[in-house]
């Protein structure tokens, strides 16, 4: 018979920092099946695999990094692993980044994360800062490029509203506005390209509450930082004069309600005391409006959330001592920091100011040297007439023209040719115009040919005068000549070689 | 504020169901019982029986002699027959009275049973006194202190909450003895000068608050107050706060509150009612590894072993012996610890390894610890011998209620950093 000595309580709660991770784990993973979804059924196999591999290569690295630091310290693989949960911190990490991000400025923001936003300060437990959100302040930083131009590129609702100055006062312009994300309902539920994971506040909501009543986080966070964003941007609104709809537009967008549930609330960072954490929670919320409306940043959770990462030892020196006998302290705390943040957010109203959005400024095209219709420059690849209509005196010719991408570009890996129009005027023997029905070549460059400047140069010319020419435009040599093959192909075709 | 402080408490499940409705089973004593010579942390008692003297159950055998006062029974027949250091169920080796038992149970009146009604307040104070009445909760603190000078008291708190996990014991001393809680709850009533009592009871024990309640429905004075399932219900602090909403600094007697537990009141009835002293007590022997799960009326001295030996002996090679309940309770090393006064219930429990993880920093512990303190808090200042902030963390609050073990998700010994930082402390104050 043994009896065994052990401290007392021998009685212990059924749950366990595992149970917690494992909960999460899921809650994480439910929200990225939205998101593959999402990509799958809108944009087709090739977004949704590439949503795959994202997180396929967060994890990998995530895994190699904390193995490589076991082995380097020479501890015991399967328990280190066990005690790390770095597979949390991977999938944060990507919930966080667009489906256009690249694997590689993912891959270094994992290492980043990991590494240096947790083992170098001691692993789990002892991190300053929430790991998730330095690897993506560390993709924002480096990797501004990172998301190739693609279907996201039209701009997010955050980035949009950046762009007005996160103000807009003219009810018609707020729908017409909103109308371009769906309207609030939809951004709500989160049918738009953004984040991975953020952009579903409904399916956020859902998993948080559940997670929140099976105690994985603690509910005062997401509470009082999402509803004290609901208060400052309503005063917003009540000060500018705007509708409900721009306090639930803050809700709405952005990471908002994903950093609020899953970046707030990570025990390791924020406050050990409840009156610390709502403190947190109210710092986080002031600094995000601030940043949002203020800063040159579309959008500020993650910053707010690294910030008050930094400021939760003070916060915990703040509310430390005999819980019972400080409630008063801890009001006071409180209030004064709301009071700070309203004085802070109220004045920043001042400064706000509805910024039309700019109209997209033309290229100015200038005209240098001159090119000769029928000249040696156009005989060279010739372009190809694809159809021919005549109507009345006036032939319509449908023109296929090689241009710069074509003939000397590497930019592009699948270079089409330009469609141009040549109208021709048989019995004046005149060109009448001469437009693009579809131009592929250099932006910026080669689609300044594309402006009336050039193209007007050929409406009245006889077509056959062979000194006929027009001039080059100014940078846009090939594509120029491109458009004047395209016309003696067309009058070729009407004249007869 | 449930803003700026966690719930200061937490429902756990409690294992009442292994012997809840279980018979209550009388185990005799064996050749010797042994009676714990300390009362409190005081072990300054006079023993008033020489080696050779023969006694009776009832029998004033030794008595606490300095600030305060408690006489301390025979619980068998027999004879004296010297003492004998052992371990105590605070886990400390402490002098015991040994007395071989003859078996015959024969009894003698320790005092003269008085009528409550006639006598006077400062009688029935005396009368407490002299009967050895020693709060039932697990402390052991002599009851008639509450009531010497009760000025301002209003409310009477009766404690039948039992939140230990495991112990059903005083539900079941309830059941069987209604009328002499009732009884010993008016003579306290008396006692205190308050209007009312409220007998604390968990919400969950429905039979029992009806049967309570057709019990009392000739005394309004006495109320059924229920309480939630949480755990510490039954703390002094936890519970005033519940009944009242107020807080008090070092006696409930400040927010005008008497508490005493409900075994206590029935401890009390029988020695107002039969002249007789504490020296039997109905204790639960539970847990995963006792073969047989009971609550056992046992006189008092009777060494666990024998219990246990009655109950079908352990159900692994590797137990924790703890006395009292899992939570508050402490291991003892060996079942040779003998069954006192004061004591409720012996945990018997299979040896579980615990694997714990690094702190996550999570707050839990924060969040229920029901004294208001910051365990982890406390944990880290120890570990970083920081007096100056174990100081303003007021470690010296904690009462060692184990709730933030409990939660902690990563299974590590919370309680016992706080226990070291109090015992830091106290070298640092004796310096």
């Amino acid at each position: 018979m043994k009896f065994t000595f052990r401290v007392s309580p021998n009685y212990r709660d059924s749950i366990s920092t595992g149970r917690i991770m494992r909960e999460l784990t899921i809650g994480l993973l439910v929200i990225y099946a939205f998101a593959l979804y999402y990509y799958f059924t809108s944009y087709g196999t090739s977004y949704g695999i590439h949503a795959l591999l994202l997180m396929v290569t967060s994890l990998s690295v995530a895994f190699a990094t904390e193995i490589a630091w076991a082995l380097f310290l020479k501890k015991d693989l399967r328990s280190f692993l066990k005690g790390s949960y770095p597979w949390v911190t991977a999938i944060i990490l990507t919930l966080m980044v667009p489906i256009t991000m690249t694997y590689y400025a993912l891959g270094i923001g994992t290492l980043f994360a990991l590494l240096f936003g947790k083992l170098l300060f001691g692993g789990f437990g002892q991190n300053i800062f929430n790991p998730a959100a330095v690897g993506r302040a560390i993709i924002l930083a480096s990797f501004a490029g990172a998301a190739a131009a693609d279907i996201t590129t039209s701009a997010t609702p955050t980035t949009a509203m950046e762009q007005v100055g996160w103000m807009i006062t003219k009810p018609e312009l707020a729908t017409k506005f909103l109308a371009q994300f769906g309207g609030l309902g939809n951004l709500l539920v989160g049918f738009y390209p953004g984040s991975l994971g953020e952009t579903s506040k409904i399916l956020i909501l859902v998993v948080g509450v559940v997670l929140a009543l099976r105690h994985v986080l603690d509910w005062k966070v997401p509470a009082i930082y999402i509803g004290s964003v609901f208060v400052f941007a309503s005063m917003i609104a009540v000060i500018k004069g705007m509708g409900a709809w721009y306090p639930i537009f803050h809700l709405a967008t952005g990471g908002l309600m994903f950093g609020a549930f899953f970046m707030a609330t990570d025990p390791v960072t924020n406050p050990t005391s409840a009156s610390g954490r709502v403190i947190f929670a109210l710092g986080c919320a002031i600094l995000t409006v601030l940043i949002r409306v203020k800063a040159n940043l579309p959008e500020g959770v993650l910053y707010a959330i690294l910030i008050m990462n930094m400021l939760t030892p003070m916060i915990e020196r703040l509310t430390e001592g005999w819980q019972i006998k400080l409630a008063k302290k801890y009001t006071i705390a409180f209030v004064s920091l709301f009071l700070v943040g309203s004085l802070s957010i109220g004045a920043t109203t001042f400064a706000m100011s509805y910024k039309a959005p700019a109209e997209e400024a033309k290229p100015t095209v200038t005209l240098g040297v001159p090119v000769l219709i029928f000249g040696d420059d156009t005989a060279l690849s010739p372009a190809e007439v694809t159809s021919s209509v005549a109507e009345g005196d006036v032939v319509t010719i449908t023109v296929s023209s090689k241009g710069y991408a074509m003939l000397e570009s590497e930019y592009d890996e699948n270079p089409k040719p330009n469609i141009l129009i040549v109208k021709i005027d048989t019995v004046k023997k005149t060109i009448v115009s001469v437009a693009f029905s579809e131009f592929h070549d250099t932006k910026n460059i080669g689609d300044k040919t594309n402006s009336t400047t050039y193209l007007d140069q050929f409406t009245g010319l006889s077509i056959t005068d062979p000194t006929a020419s027009v001039d080059t435009v100014t940078g846009a040599t090939f594509s120029s000549v491109s458009v004047a093959r395209a016309v003696r192909a067309a009058i070729d075709s009407v004249v007869g070689k | 504020m449930p803003l700026w402080i966690g719930p200061m408490r937490k429902h756990i499940n409690g294992q009442k169901e292994l012997t809840h409705h279980n018979e209550i089973i009388r185990i005799d004593a064996g050749k010797y019982v042994y009676i714990p010579l300390m009362n409190g942390f005081s072990t300054n008692i006079e023993v008033l029986v020489s080696e050779g003297d023969h006694v009776k159950v009832g029998t004033l055998v030794a008595k606490r002699n300095d600030n305060l006062i408690v006489p301390m029974f025979s619980s068998v027949s027999g004879v004296v027959t010297g003492k004998q250091t052992m371990m105590h169920a605070i886990l400390k080796p402490i002098e015991h009275l040994v007395i071989e038992n003859d078996g015959k149970y024969e009894f003698e009146q320790s005092f003269a049973p008085i009528d409550y009604k006639k006598a006077s307040r400062e009688e029935l104070v005396d009368f407490m006194m002299n009967a050895g009445i020693v709060g039932c909760g697990g402390a052991g603190f002599p009851s008639y202190i509450k009531y010497k000078n009760p000025t301002g008291i209003h409310t009477l708190i009766i404690n039948a909450v039992e939140c230990e996990p495991y112990i059903t014991a005083d539900f079941r001393h309830i059941e069987l003895s209604m009328d002499d809680l009732i009884l010993g709850t008016k003579a306290m009533l008396k006692m205190s000068n308050a209007k009312k009592a409220l007998i604390a009871i968990k919400s969950n024990k429905k039979e029992l608050i009806v049967k309570l309640k057709t019990a009392l429905a000739g005394s309004p004075e006495i109320q059924v107050a229920e309480v939630p399932d949480v755990y510490p219900m039954g703390w002094e602090r936890t519970l005033v706060f519940e009944l009242t909403k107020k807080r008090y600094d070092r006696l409930p007697s400040e927010v005008g509150v008497v508490c005493n537990n409900a075994t206590t009141a029935i401890a009390f009835a029988e020695a107002l009612r039969l002249g007789k002293p504490l020296v039997e007590k109905i204790i639960t022997i539970s847990g995963d590894g006792i073969k047989n799960p009971a609550n056992v009326s046992v006189p008092v001295g009777v060494k666990t072993s024998e219990i246990v030996e009655k109950l079908g002996g352990y159900t692994a090679d590797e137990v924790l012996v703890i006395a009292g309940g899992p939570m508050m309770g402490k291991t003892i090393p060996n079942d040779s610890f003998v069954v006192t006064p004061y004591g409720n219930a012996v945990t018997i429990l299979k040896t579980q390894k615990i694997n714990d993880v690094a702190c996550l920093r999570c707050g839990r512990c924060n969040d229920t610890c029901p004294a208001g303190l910051l365990p982890v808090r406390i944990n880290n200042a120890e570990k970083a011998n920081d007096i100056e902030t174990l100081e303003k963390l007021r470690s010296d609050q904690c009462i060692e209620c184990g709730l933030c073990s409990y939660v902690c998700p990563s299974k590590l010994d919370v309680t016992e950093g706080v226990r070291r930082a109090k015992r830091l402390m106290q070298l640092r104050a004796k310096k």
